[in-house]
Order: structure tokens, then sequence, then C-alpha cells
């Protein structure tokens, strides 16, 4: 079984002040930490939870910049065996990822890959299911557990509601992971150092014979922030103030 | 890097062991936990089954270290367990609440996880040095519970305020302060707190300080003890706020009459002998009568906030030894039981209202007790 997992480097957003870079097409990153997408992370640890019981190879590919290599150590330290890096397009598409992508997995040989529903920096959610289709393989999205046997792929797929669905997938096939699919275990410093040891390759689009962009079906505009709702109301004043204006308030509403 | 539980014998002094009991004895946690440090000295002396270390108990260990203390043969007894937890994390397999503190460690340098971005908002409205920008004499090491949780950031501040009236010449490192890793090695992580050693050591050398003040008995053991390197004299705050109260530095006026206990530290006590410090302290304030709890000083009984058990769920059943403190400190007649390490402030806080005796007792820092009688 050789699975593929496709990853992506991202900036963790959830404390951080954040601000519009000058040309208004992206947020400042330089003083924020990234870390691997928290889908992928769950799409790496289940390649490798496959690989255990069936045996085979698990490689991780990134496309980014140079620092993307951090997130690719990880996912050797993970138990993936082989890494890629892909350097990034001046533009990012989510076509125009998974084409680059298609290019370099279809010298490959797979039985599988897997990558995360969505990033949490764009969230776009297209680039498995595009890359599936450029394949010309079968996919299943929103996948939270996958069971191997003879050549297919028992899938479940988690809906709305509570629901699932259960699908029989030939492989090779293409799965987007979903959070909660295994439990994730913990990555050691000692391991991560370890991993450096192990194999990571890296190709320049010029090399994937890239030599100039096509047309992108989507071009970012700008980035901003939501304009101030007005329903809100920010209490201040001391704890105790505060705690007395919130309870003439619910005492209020409740009539 | 590969740890082999068979040199675990030799490198933590097992073989010395005698089975007198006497670190079992002693536990805080083993009527709450099936933690037996006797069993398992002498289990790990004959393991060739590495199930053993897949028992949860080994989560359960505080770290107070009143085993190791009292342990009449020289039985490594708390290192045994930080061996087995490294063997354990470097597998992968800690319980996950722990990998959560490890990797947030790793990304943002603080088990919570809170944006480093965030480390001094706590001093916005105050007027202090950022070291690296500026040069003191002083390095006041915050820590991480004491910049991020909203009940411990009072300790820092009242600290800033005595040490701004005492003229100290001091400064924090700002948004470039990390954890010093003294709860991480001892979660398990040693490739982690080696790293964490050697970023601060470095980023503390480079400043150039002539002596280090910490908030939490924890950094201060960390540093005094676990960082080779770093030579410059460390004191945990109290030992610094004696000497101004000695030398007539600060002056304290308001207070009135409260009868106050004080709970002591696992890591400043009985691991560092800082006893009589924080006692002269409460003797000094105004007002002040201070009693002591039946178990003092060594025999102090651990509040369970240390040893990683800060980010750790379950593994052990019953009451709470901060419950029985809280409970203990109030028999004794106690209106304040006061502390002076953040872990010991949160874990005696959260037994008082689960005790329901909020209205009878409340928990202190001795900072904070200091402040307000300024």
């Amino acid at each position: 079984m050789n699975i593929i997992v496709c990853v992506k480097r991202v900036p963790k957003t959830a404390e951080a002040d954040l601000f519009i870079e000058k040309d208004g097409k992206d947020i400042k990153k330089d003083h924020l930490v990234f870390a691997l997408n928290d889908w992928d992370s769950y799409a790496v640890r289940e390649a490798v939870l496959i690989k255990e019981r069936y045996g085979g190879e698990v490689m991780a590919i990134t496309v980014g910049p140079e620092d993307s290599k951090e997130v690719l150590t990880r996912c050797l330290a993970m138990g993936a065996d082989r890494a890629l890096r892909i350097e990034e397009p001046p533009c990012f598409d989510a076509l125009l990822i998974a084409k680059i992508l298609a290019r370099v997995i279809q010298g490959q040989p797979f039985d599988l890959i897997l990558t995360g529903v969505q990033t949490e920096d764009d969230g776009w959610g297209q680039v498995g299911v595009s890359l599936a289709q450029l394949l010309g393989i079968p996919h299943a999205s929103i996948v939270n557990r996958i069971e191997i046997e003879n050549g297919k792929a028992r899938v479940k797929r988690e809906l709305e509601g509570g629901l699932e669905e259960l699908l029989e997938v030939r492989l090779p096939a293409l799965f987007t992971i979903q959070t909660g699919i295994n439990e994730p275990k913990y990555v050691s410093l000692a391991a991560i150092l370890e991993a450096e040891e192990k194999e990571m390759k890296e190709v320049g689009l010029e090399e994937l014979g890239w030599t100039s962009m096509e047309s992108l079906y989507a071009t970012l505009d700008q980035v901003s922030f939501p304009p101030a709702g007005k329903m809100a109301e920010i209490l201040k004043g001391s704890p105790e103030e505060i705690v007395n204006q919130l309870t003439e308030i619910i005492k209020k509403k409740k009539g | 890097m590969k740890i082999d539980p068979k040199t675990f014998v030799k490198d933590y002094n097992l073989l010395v062991c005698i089975q007198c009991g006497t670190c079992t004895g002693g536990c805080p946690v083993k009527f709450r936990s099936p933690l037996n440090m006797r069993r398992l000295v002498r289990q790990t002396h004959f393991a060739s089954d590495p199930s053993l270390f897949k028992k949860p108990e080994w989560w359960a260990c505080t770290t107070c270290s009143t085993c190791s203390l009292r342990c009449p043969a020289g039985v490594k007894n708390v290192e045994l367990i930080l061996g087995v937890r490294n063997y354990l994390a470097n597998q992968g397999e800690v319980p996950s609440t722990i990998r959560e503190a490890l990797e947030n460690t790793l990304l943002h340098g603080n088990p919570w996880g809170r944006f480093r971005d965030r480390r001094i908002d706590w001093a916005k409205d105050l007027d202090i040095k950022i070291l690296g920008e500026e040069t003191a004499e002083i390095l006041f090491f915050v820590g991480c519970a004491p910049s991020y949780d909203p009940r411990v950031q009072n300790i820092s501040i009242s600290l800033v305020k005595i040490f701004s009236m005492a003229g100290l010449d001091f400064g924090i490192l700002g948004k470039k302060e990390s954890c010093c890793g003294n709860e991480i090695r001892r979660m398990g992580e040693q490739a982690l707190f080696r790293k964490l050693l050697r970023d601060n050591t470095n980023l503390i050398k480079k400043i150039g300080v002539k002596r280090i003040i910490t908030i939490s008995p924890h950094c201060y053991n960390a540093f005094k003890n676990e960082y080779p390197e770093l030579t410059i004299p460390v004191y945990h705050y109290t030992q610094v706020l004696v000497d101004l109260i000695e030398t007539g530095k600060i002056e304290m006026r308001n207070g009135s009459e409260t009868p106050v206990t004080y709970q002591d530290p696992c890591f400043l006590g009985k691991q560092n002998g800082v006893f009589e410090e924080p006692r002269k302290i409460l003797s000094s304030l105004p007002g002040v009568t201070f009693t002591e709890m039946e178990r003092s000083r060594e025999r102090s009984l651990c509040c369970e906030g240390g040893g990683g058990r800060m980010w750790t769920e379950g593994f052990t059943e019953g009451i709470r030894n901060a419950e029985i403190r809280v409970r203990e400190a109030n028999r004794l007649g106690a209106k304040v039981l006061a502390t002076s390490c953040p872990f010991c402030l949160l874990t005696l806080e959260d037994a008082v209202k689960t005790s329901g005796l909020s209205d009878q007792i409340v928990v202190k820092d001795i900072a904070e007790l200091v402040a307000d009688s300024l």
C-alpha cells in the first residue's frame, strides 16, 4: 500500500493580532508561528496507521516555501518514509495547486492519496477533490473512517446532522480526511531531530516543466476584516461592575 | 537517541533499594491512585517486559520528591518516573492533555498554548524595562502561569509594585521569555527541556544581568539545579522580600488582625530548603498571627500541581490533597491560607471553591499580602 499525503504549513492565528499587508492581498505573517495544518496532521497519522496494518510506504508532499520543510520533517517524524517539497507558485489558486500536485504524482506509484478536508488558513477545501479529478481517480471527502480490503476501501463520510455515509471505493483513490478520524500521537522533539536524517527532496516548478503560469481560475482581489457588527455591546468596568451591568441586562431581557 | 529501559536499574540506582517502603509511606498520592513506588522500583528492577511502563500510575506522580528525599538508600525514585515518562514520550505515548502541553511549548514557548504576543499583556499599564532593549541589574523571570493566568498575573503585578517601591533595578524578558522547562522535563520531554535550557541560557547570558528573581518555585528549581551553565545567582522572590523588609527598603504599614497559615510549595520547601523566608515575611506582616499547620516544612502535603499534573486529567480519584489542605487550614482557624507558588495558589483556590469554604478562608500569595500592606 503506497500512500501519498498532501500537506500544508499554515500560520496559527487564533490569538494573534492580525494586520493586513499594504497591498491588501494578504495578512502580515512575519510575527506569526506556523505549524502543520490540523486536518493534514490527521491525514498523515491515518496514512501511517494504514501502513502499519498493510505495509508499504508513506510519502508526504507539500507545495510551499523553503520554510515548509519544517512541516515535512514533522511528517517524517510521524512515520512518513520520505518527503518532497515543491516550489510554490507566485500566486495561490486551489486548482493550480492541484495541477502542480497532479503533475508530480503522475510519475509516482500509489494506491491511496490522503489530504486534509481543508486548510486552517484559506479553507477552500478544493485541492483534494480537484486533484482526484485531474488524476482520474475516485474520491470521497470528509472521511472519518477507512478500512482496506481486496483492493477496495470502505470509507465513512461525516455528513451534517450526525449522519454517516458508508461508501465502497476502488483503489487507487483519494480521500480528504476529517479531524477525529484517529487519536493523534505525540511527536517528540527527539523524533523530529531523528527525522531530519530521512529522505527529503525538493523540486522547482521549472524542473516540472512549468515555464509560465497558466491563467488562474481565481485570483485574490482583497482581504479585509469583516465590518464590526452593531448588535454587540462591550461592557466596561471592573469585574464587579461588569457583573452588575450584565445581571441588569439579563433581568431586563427576561422581562 | 533510543532509550533502553534495561539501563534504568543502573541509571536510577535501583539496586540499592532495600524495599523498606519509606517511599510509598510518604507519597502524597498513594491514597488517590494505584501509584506504589516501592512496587514500581521492584518491578522495574525485574522488568523484561516494557508493558510495565504502560501502567497509568506513572502519570499520577506529582514529582514532589518526598520519596527520593526520604529514601535511606539513595534510590532516585523521581528520576525513575521521569526516565519512564521520557521513554514513553519518545514513543509518542503520553496522555492527550500532556501531548497538547508539550506541543504548545514547542510552538508557543508555554504549555497553555497562549500566543507569545500576549505574554506581557499583564504588564501593559506598568512601566517595566524590557531586557535586551534596555539593561538592568536584575532579571525578573516571570514564568508562564504568572504571565498568562488571570489569577496568577496578580502576583506579577504585586511584585512589580514592591520591587519598584524598593528601588530595585530590574527588567523582564518580555515576549522573548519562554518556559523554563521544569515541568516539561517532568512530563518526560527531556529533548524539549534541553532545547529550552540551551535557548534560555543563551538569552539570559546575552542580556548580562547580575541576579535572577523568579516567581515560581518551579522556575527557581530549574535555574538553580538543572541549568548547569547558568552561573548567575538565582533567587526565589521570598528570599528577596525578606532582605527588602530587613533592610527597611520596604515598609509594611497596613493590615488588620488576620490569622494566617502557610502551604510550603514542594519545589521551594522540601526540594530547595527555603522554609524560613516565607515564615519571616508572614510574621512581620502588620496584624498577622501566623500559625503552622500540623504537616509543615519537610512534611508539607503536596498540592498536586507539580510534575505536569497541571496538564493532566485523571489517574487519581477521591478527595484532592488541596481540599484536605484547605480544610486543615480552616480547622486551624486561619482566614488566609498563604503560599508562594502559582500552582499551589491555583489548586488551593479551586479547593476552597469545591469545599464550599469561600466565605471562611481565602488563598493568597505572599507577594499579594506584602503588596497590599504597603
